[in-house]
C-alpha cells in the first residue's frame, strides 16, 4: 500500500524569479520551491495522489519517463510536508509503492 | 485603519512659539501626521518640545485632531529619584515598556518607542525595515540589516533630489499597491552623523546624543518638500540591498526575483503577523520590481549610481505596463 498525499487548503504558490514562493496558512511559513516541487503542488490541486500517480502525471506533462521521476517526487515530500503545504493521507490500498 | 487627513495649512512647529508647543504637549498633545499614520504625543518635558521643534520643525502645529493611529507620552517619572537623576519614560496605553532615558535625551526614546509602537500596531501595512524614497512616482526601497549603511544612504539620497518616504519603515499598503510615507527624521549613528553633516551642511539636524544603546545618535529632519508630499504614495519601483564596505569599489549587481522576495520578507517586521496578506504583498513587490545589490564606500558614488540606474527602472515599469 502506498501513502497518498494531499495539498493543504488555502496554500498559495506564485512565481518569483527562477523559483516559486509558497505560503502555507497551516504553518504560517513561506518557502521557495524549485520547479519540480511546484509542479507536484499543481498535480495535487486536482486531488490527492500517491508518489506513483504524481510521477505518472508529471511524465505525461513533460514527456519524461515516470519511473525516472518517481525518486524525484519521493524526495520532495518531506520538505512539502514540513512546510505545511502537503499532508500525508490514509494509505491507498489500490496502488503499489 | 487609515488616518483622517489633518489640515496641513497653518504654522509649522518651528514657526510656532515654543510656549505654545510646550502647552500643547502638556495638554491634549500634538498630532503629527506622518503620512501613513498619525501620532499623538503628550509630554511634560520642555527639552522634548525643543528637540521635537527641531527635527519635526516643518510639520504643521496641530494641537488637536479627530483621529490618531498611535498615542504615546514622553514624561518625567514621579518619585524622589526624578531629582537624583532626571529621566524621561516612554508611555503608551498606561505602560512603559522601555528603560528610562536621561531627561536631556528624550528624542531617541520617542523615536525608538514610536517605531516599536508602529511595528506592533500598524498591521494594515506591510512594514519593511527599509529606507524608502520616491522619484518620478516610483519608490526606491532599501531593505537592510543594521550596520549596512541604509540610513546614511537614505539620508544622502533625500538631500539629492529623491523624496524621502521613510528611513525606518518601508510602509507598503497592500490594498493600494504602493509605498506610503512614514515621514520620521532619519536616525543617524556614530560616524554617519559627521558624514551627512559634510555631505549636506544645509540640512537640519537635531542634537547629537551620546551614550545611547546604539552609540551616538542624531536625527536628520525631513525637508519641506517631503513633508508637503507625505500624503502621496508611490508604486514600488526597485529594491536595492545596500552594503557599506570601507574602501570597497562601487558594485551594482542585479539580483534574481527569488532573492528579492527573501530579502523583502526577511526584513518585514510584521510578515508573519499578516499571514497571507503579507505573502501576497511581498510577491507583488518581487514580481514588479527589479533588484540590485549595491556595495559602496563613497556616498557620492552610490548616489550617482542610483541616479543613473533610475531610467532603466522606469523603462522596466513602462514595459511591464505595456505587456
Amino acid at each position: 500500500m502506498a501513502p497518498a498525499y494531499g495539498r493543504r487548503d488555502g496554500i498559495a504558490v506564485e512565481p518569483v524569479g527562477d523559483f516559486w514562493a509558497a505560503f502555507s496558512p497551516v504553518s504560517g511559513e513561506s518557502i521557495l520551491l524549485n520547479d519540480e516541487s511546484a509542479a507536484i503542488l499543481e498535480v495535487l490541486a486536482e486531488g490527492p495522489a500517491t508518489t506513483q500517480q504524481v510521477a505518472a502525471q508529471l511524465a505525461l506533462d513533460t514527456g519524461d519517463v515516470a519511473a525516472d521521476l518517481h525518486d524525484l517526487v519521493a524526495g520532495c515530500w518531506l520538505t512539502l510536508i514540513d512546510s505545511g503545504l502537503v499532508q500525508q493521507l490514509a494509505l491507498d490500498p489500490h496502488v503499489g509503492p | 485603519m487609515t488616518s483622517t487627513p489633518l489640515p496641513t495649512g497653518g504654522p509649522t512647529l518651528t514657526a510656532t512659539a515654543r510656549d505654545r508647543v510646550v502647552d500643547a504637549l502638556r495638554g491634549d498633545g500634538l498630532w503629527l501626521d506622518l503620512g501613513a499614520a498619525t501620532w499623538r504625543v503628550q509630554s511634560d518635558s520642555g527639552v522634548f518640545a525643543d528637540q521635537l521643534r527641531t527635527v519635526y520643525g516643518g510639520f504643521p502645529f496641530q494641537p488637536s485632531g479627530d483621529w490618531a493611529d498611535l498615542h504615546c507620552e514622553i514624561v518625567r517619572p514621579a518619585g524622589l529619584r526624578r531629582w537624583l537623576r532626571p529621566q524621561v519614560i516612554f508611555r503608551c496605553d498606561g505602560q512603559h515598556p522601555f528603560e528610562p532615558f536621561p531627561a536631556d535625551s528624550p528624542l531617541p526614546l520617542y523615536e525608538w518607542g514610536g517605531n516599536w509602537l508602529a511595528a506592533s500596531r500598524l498591521n494594515h501595512l506591510l512594514l519593511l525595515h527599509a529606507g524608502a524614497l520616491e522619484r518620478d512616482g516610483l519608490a526606491l526601497v532599501l531593505p537592510a540589516m543594521p550596520g549596512s549603511g541604509k540610513s546614511t544612504l537614505t539620508a544622502a539620497l533625500s538631500r539629492r533630489g529623491w523624496r524621502l518616504l521613510s528611513d525606518e519603515f518601508g510602509a507598503y499598503d497592500p490594498v493600494q499597491g504602493e509605498l506610503r510615507a512614514m515621514l520620521k527624521p532619519v536616525a543617524l549613528k556614530n560616524q554617519s552623523i559627521e558624514v551627512i553633516r559634510r555631505f549636506a551642511p544645509e540640512a537640519v539636524m537635531g542634537p547629537a546624543i551620546p551614550r545611547t544603546r546604539k552609540g551616538t545618535v542624531a536625527h536628520l529632519a525631513p525637508d519641506d518638500a517631503a513633508i508637503a508630499a507625505r500624503g502621496r504614495g508611490a508604486r514600488p519601483g526597485a529594491v536595492i540591498l545596500p552594503k557599506w564596505v570601507a574602501d570597497a569599489p562601487l558594485q551594482l549587481e542585479p539580483i534574481p526575483g527569488q532573492m528579492l522576495f527573501s530579502a523583502v520578507a526577511f526584513n518585514a517586521f510584521n510578515y508573519r503577523v499578516l499571514g497571507r496578506t503579507g505573502f501576497d504583498a511581498v510577491v507583488q513587490i518581487a514580481q514588479r520590481c527589479p533588484g540590485w545589490r549595491l556595495t559602496y564606500s563613497r556616498l557620492d558614488d552610490a548616489v550617482a549610481a542610483l541616479d543613473q540606474l533610475w531610467p532603466e527602472v522606469q523603462a522596466h515599469h513602462r514595459r511591464q505596463e505595456a505587456a
